[in-house]
Order: C-alpha cells, then sequence, then structure tokens
C-alpha cells in the first residue's frame, strides 16, 4: 500500500512538472531574446535576396548594388555569419562552360561584398552551373529567374 | 633453290591478299562515303547443317552491332536465291552467285567444326562475293554462351578494320554521366552496342564531363556537391574512387593528354584557367589562361594541339592552341556561342556544338579546308560531342527523346541511340582493353 502510494506521488510530481513546462513555453518562449531575433532578421535579409544576372554576363547591374550593400553592412555588424555565394546559371548553355560563369558570378558578388569592406574569411563561393535551377520551366520568365547568385548562411 | 621457290611464292600470295584488301576497302573518311552491301550467311556446323543455338544468338549480335555502321547495308536472307543456309563455308564449296545476284558485296560465313552447344570454336569468314577473295578468316577457340557478345565485338572490330583501317568502334566503351535528380549524376560505362552497361561510382552530388586515361585505366570527372568541386578519379585497375580537392572554386572539364596526364580548368586568380596536372594530380603547369573564361581542352593522339572554350573574343568560341609554338588560332567563325569542343585523334577535325534558335546543334570543322558541317539537327538539343578514336564516330547527348546518348558520324546522318536505360549526358570514349585485339 505503501509503495502504491509513492508511485502515485511520483506520477503527480512528473505531471505537474510537464505541466510547468508547458506554461513556461507559452508565456516565456526561451528563443524569443531581442539579440537572436535581430539575428534572424539579419540573416533572413542576407539569404532572401538574390542578385540576377543578363545572359552570359557576369557583371553586378545597378539595381543590385543598394542590396549587396545592405548585405555587406549586415555581414560587418555580425562577424560570425559565414556565407557561401552560390553562383547559378539558366539551362540554355552547356554545362562546362556554366560552371565557369557561374564562378564568375559568384566572383563578382563575392568582390562587391570585399570591396565594401566584408572580410574574406566570412565568404566563400561555389558555382553549380545550370545544375541548381530556382524555378523549373523554359522561357526568359524561368531563364532570368535561374540566372542568379544565392546567398546561403553556412555559419553564425 | 627450292626454298627460294617457296619464299617467292609465299610472297606473291600476301601481296596478291594484299591486293584484295585494298579492293575492297571502304572509305569512311571522304566525302563521297561509299555504301558496303554485306550478307550474313547461316552459321553451319556442317553441310547444309544450320547451326542453331549459339550459332543463332552469335548471328543476332552481330546484325545488331554491324546495324551501327552507317555505310553498311545488310542483305535481306529473303532476297538471296537459294537461301542463306550454304554447303560449305568458304570455295569452292561457297555459292557466290546467289550473294551478288541479291547485290552482296561482302558474304560472311560462320562455321561451327565441332557444334555450337557447350564451349566450341567458330570460325569467322568473309569473302569478296565478285571475286570469290577472302578478305578475312579467323578462328574464335573455346566460345561459350556467355562470350557470344565478346566474340561478335571481336569479329565486328577485326572486319571493320579490314574495310576501314580502324576497328576502334566495337573496341571502344563509353564513359558517360546518368542523372537521378537535380545535383545527383553519377558515371556509368557502356558499350556503343548499349551493352556492358554498368556505374562505376555512387557518389552523392553530381558528376560531370568524364574522361578516360589513354591506357584505359582511370576515368577523371567532375564532382560537384554543395560545398566544393573535385576532381574524381576512379581506378579500373582498384574500382575505387578519389575525390581530389583543389585551392579554389571550379574543377572543370578534365580531359587526358596522350601521355596520361590531365588538365583541367581550376581557379587561379579571376578566371579558370586551363592548368595540366602531373600523374599524380598535383598542377605541373598551365596551358592556357588570362582575362576570359578558358575552359574544356582536348587534344589529339600527337598531344601537340589543343582545342578548348574561350570567352576572349566576348561570348564563347573555341580556340585551337599549338602547344609546341604557343600560337593560338579561332576555329568556330559562325554564332555567337560555340562551346564543347572535341579534337578528333588524328587532328584534322574539330566537332562542337553551338547555340541556334533552336537548341544546340553539332558541327564539325575541317582543320584543313576550314569547312564546316553542320552534322545534328535536332530536334530539342544536341550537346557534348565527343570523337571515338577512329576520329570517324561522334557520339552525343540530346533531348530529342528525353536525355540520352547518340551516335553519328564525321560526315552526319541519321543518328542512332546508344541505349543507356536512363538520362544519360557526356559521352566520351576510350578504350579500357586498350584497343587489343
Amino acid at each position: 500500500m505503501k509503495r502504491y502510494a509513492l508511485i502515485l506521488a511520483l506520477v503527480m510530481a512528473l505531471a505537474a512538472g510537464f505541466g510547468c513546462a508547458k506554461k513556461t513555453q507559452t508565456t516565456e518562449p526561451a528563443y524569443d531574446d531581442g539579440g537572436n531575433a535581430e539575428l534572424r532578421a539579419a540573416i533572413e535579409q542576407i539569404t532572401d535576396a538574390r542578385v540576377y544576372f543578363a545572359f552570359d554576363k557576369f557583371n553586378i547591374q545597378p539595381e543590385y548594388k543598394d542590396m549587396l550593400k545592405t548585405k555587406a553592412e549586415l555581414l560587418k555588424k555580425y562577424s560570425s555569419i559565414r556565407v557561401r555565394i552560390e553562383g547559378n546559371c539558366d539551362e540554355r548553355g552547356t554545362q562546362e562552360y556554366n560552371l565557369a560563369l557561374g564562378e564568375r558570378r559568384a566572383r563578382a558578388s563575392y568582390e562587391y561584398l570585399v570591396n565594401l569592406g566584408v572580410n574574406p574569411s566570412q565568404l566563400e563561393m561555389i558555382s553549380y552551373g545550370k545544375e541548381n535551377p530556382a524555378v523549373q520551366g523554359r522561357g526568359e520568365a524561368a531563364w532570368s529567374k535561374n540566372r542568379r547568385d544565392d546567398f546561403r548562411v553556412i555559419s553564425q | 633453290m627450292k626454298k627460294l621457290f617457296v619464299l617467292l611464292v609465299m610472297s606473291a600470295w600476301l601481296l596478291l591478299s594484299d591486293a584484295v584488301q585494298a579492293a575492297l576497302r571502304v572509305d569512311i573518311y571522304g566525302p563521297g562515303q561509299n555504301i558496303v552491301n554485306l550478307a550474313l550467311a547461316a552459321p553451319i556446323k556442317g553441310p547444309e547443317a544450320e547451326a542453331t543455338s549459339m550459332g543463332q544468338t552469335l548471328q543476332k549480335v552481330v546484325q545488331q552491332n554491324l546495324s551501327f555502321l552507317p555505310f553498311m547495308r545488310l542483305t535481306d536472307p529473303k532476297a538471296v536465291l537459294g537461301g542463306i543456309v550454304l554447303a560449305g563455308y568458304e570455295p569452292p564449296s561457297l555459292d557466290f552467285k546467289r550473294f551478288q545476284l541479291a547485290g552482296s558485296d561482302i558474304v560472311v560465313t560462320t562455321f561451327w567444326p565441332e557444334g555450337d552447344s557447350g564451349t566450341r570454336p567458330v570460325q569467322i569468314r568473309a569473302f569478296e562475293t565478285n571475286t570469290g577473295g577472302r578478305i578475312f578468316g579467323k578462328e574464335y577457340p573455346k566460345v561459350s554462351a556467355k562470350d557470344l557478345p565478346e566474340v561478335a565485338d571481336r569479329f565486328c572490330a577485326d572486319l571493320l578494320e579490314v574495310l576501314t583501317g580502324d576497328g576502334s568502334f566495337f573496341r571502344s566503351t563509353l564513359a558517360f554521366v546518368r542523372k537521378k535528380g537535380k545535383m545527383s549524376a553519377n558515371v556509368w560505362l557502356v558499350k556503343p552496342t548499349g551493352r556492358g552497361l554498368r556505374q562505376i561510382t555512387n557518389m552523392p552530388g553530381e558528376s560531370m564531363s568524364p574522361a578516360w586515361s589513354p591506357d584505359g585505366r582511370f576515368v577523371v570527372f567532375s564532382h560537384i556537391d554543395r560545398q566544393s568541386h573535385a576532381l574524381g578519379v576512379w581506378d579500373r585497375a582498384s574500382g575505387k574512387v578519389q575525390r581530389i580537392r583543389f585551392p579554389g572554386n571550379v574543377v572543370i572539364g578534365p580531359a587526358f593528354t596522350p601521355d596520361n596526364k590531365v588538365a583541367v580548368a581550376l581557379s587561379n586568380g579571376k578566371y579558370p584557367v586551363i592548368f595540366l596536372l602531373n600523374h599524380v594530380f598535383q598542377k605541373e603547369r598551365i596551358l592556357e589562361g588570362g582575362n576570359s573564361i578558358n575552359v574544356s581542352p582536348t587534344f589529339d593522339k600527337t598531344g601537340t594541339k589543343m582545342a578548348f572554350t574561350s570567352s576572349r573574343m566576348g561570348g564563347p568560341q573555341i580556340f585551337l592552341k599549338d602547344l609546341s609554338s604557343g600560337s593560338v588560332t579561332r576555329v568556330s567563325k559562325n554564332g555567337s556561342y560555340n562551346t564543347e569542343a572535341n579534337l578528333s585523334p588524328d587532328g584534322t577535325l574539330v566537332v562542337y556544338s553551338r547555340m541556334t534558335e533552336y537548341g544546340h546543334r553539332i558541327f564539325v570543322q575541317d582543320m584543313v579546308t576550314g569547312e564546316e558541317r553542320q552534322v545534328s539537327f535536332g530536334p530539342g538539343s544536341d550537346e557534348q560531342p565527343s570523337f571515338c578514336a577512329d576520329s570517324y564516330f561522334i557520339a552525343f547527348a540530346s533531348t530529342r527523346s528525353g536525355h540520352g546518348i547518340y551516335l553519328t558520324t564525321r560526315h552526319g546522318g541519321d543518328a542512332k541511340q546508344v541505349p543507356t536505360g536512363g538520362s544519360a549526358y557526356f559521352p566520351r570514349w576510350g578504350m579500357p582493353e586498350g584497343g587489343k585485339k
């Protein structure tokens, strides 16, 4: 009888414990402190906006310069963030040449960011050529979305 | 004196047989490629006794093989008066007239002297129907059922060599890439006739641009995963694959030089540069570089000429470098996007793909006359052309019916698909058996 009472007490204690945890999570989420939210917002800004290119070109067009400036400021502010710049091409070109072109595109963004004062050790580059399209399909609408640099945060 | 006479007779016989061979030579390289009509007599194991077991199977495989030769027309057995089951496998019991009447230039006889079941020798002969002269004859010993495709390939290679001077087609194996999905492709091998299909790498990520070593021991390729590019090296001796990293971001389009070294485009500052690697895959020297994209090196069999793709004049174009003098000349003069050059082993032709408004098409340029010829016409996109060791056959990837590999020749003509069992790209010829006869 004494043993049953002990088990009952343990079960009630465990149930109470779970209840407390649930209550804590709903009122005060552990991850929701101001600093991390800012970092998350910075990461989103770095990764969400892409740089797009004209066919067979790798120069940064004027409309993407402000966006790269913003990325540069964020990378300088959060020096722990490391980003991989991924150069991509549309499906029209041939694979080997596109690998080289994709690298030139990634390098164009890389150099722009470094010129704005980003530490090169925060950046790395890769070209996927035409192997990693953002959009499937044919025609300029799809192709223009695939000629791009993606910015992927690889550590923070 | 008697010995001298025998020698004289033997020399005369040899000269005569050479003359017969020369008369039957099929010119596949000249502009006016001729057609040869070939009849396959029924395989026999004795007079009028058809070999219906291994004999029949070998016959079918030989037939399939020969259908890949665009200059060869197989005689319909029904067109042969009196039929194709013969009283003998060579003159005088071989009746040439029935084959002459059917329009055949050559008749091939197959004789199984000890029957065609179990492990038995087979004798295959080819005769010119007009003169009755034997142009080829060989016994393939100890043939069992599992050897039949190999025997067919060996015979077809031997016959092709007699007729054209080069039997490389049937001694070759294509390395190619088979794609499974986005960023997922591995290297496979297949005979140009579709047999011997097998996977040789199994790596996550994308493999591209396989290339055989001239000795047939290695296949090198570009390998790309989410983080990096690397040079993949498959060793036929061990069956193992190495992934070799280099400083920088790119490893593009490796190719072997005739002395078994690898040339590959690697990062070097702002632009990819074509490096020559030494025998242990370390950088030896720059073959071509500058302030432009330079990729996709390809060599002739002497190793003195290198064709490559460069953006030095704006869009990508094909250039040829004389490696002894260092001089570079532009090869492709039409179109704004020419890439993926492949130099014929004899150094006389460059094949490449050109972007057109209908997709990519394959063009061949004669390096002597400068004449350019379109050899593929779609539909879809035709890319990644590659010359066989005979400088005659060209394999290429096409989207005309899914993603497949097709064969054509330096003269163009109907393309024939190589069965690969899936989405196939980047065909590259090699001779893993070292071209052994």
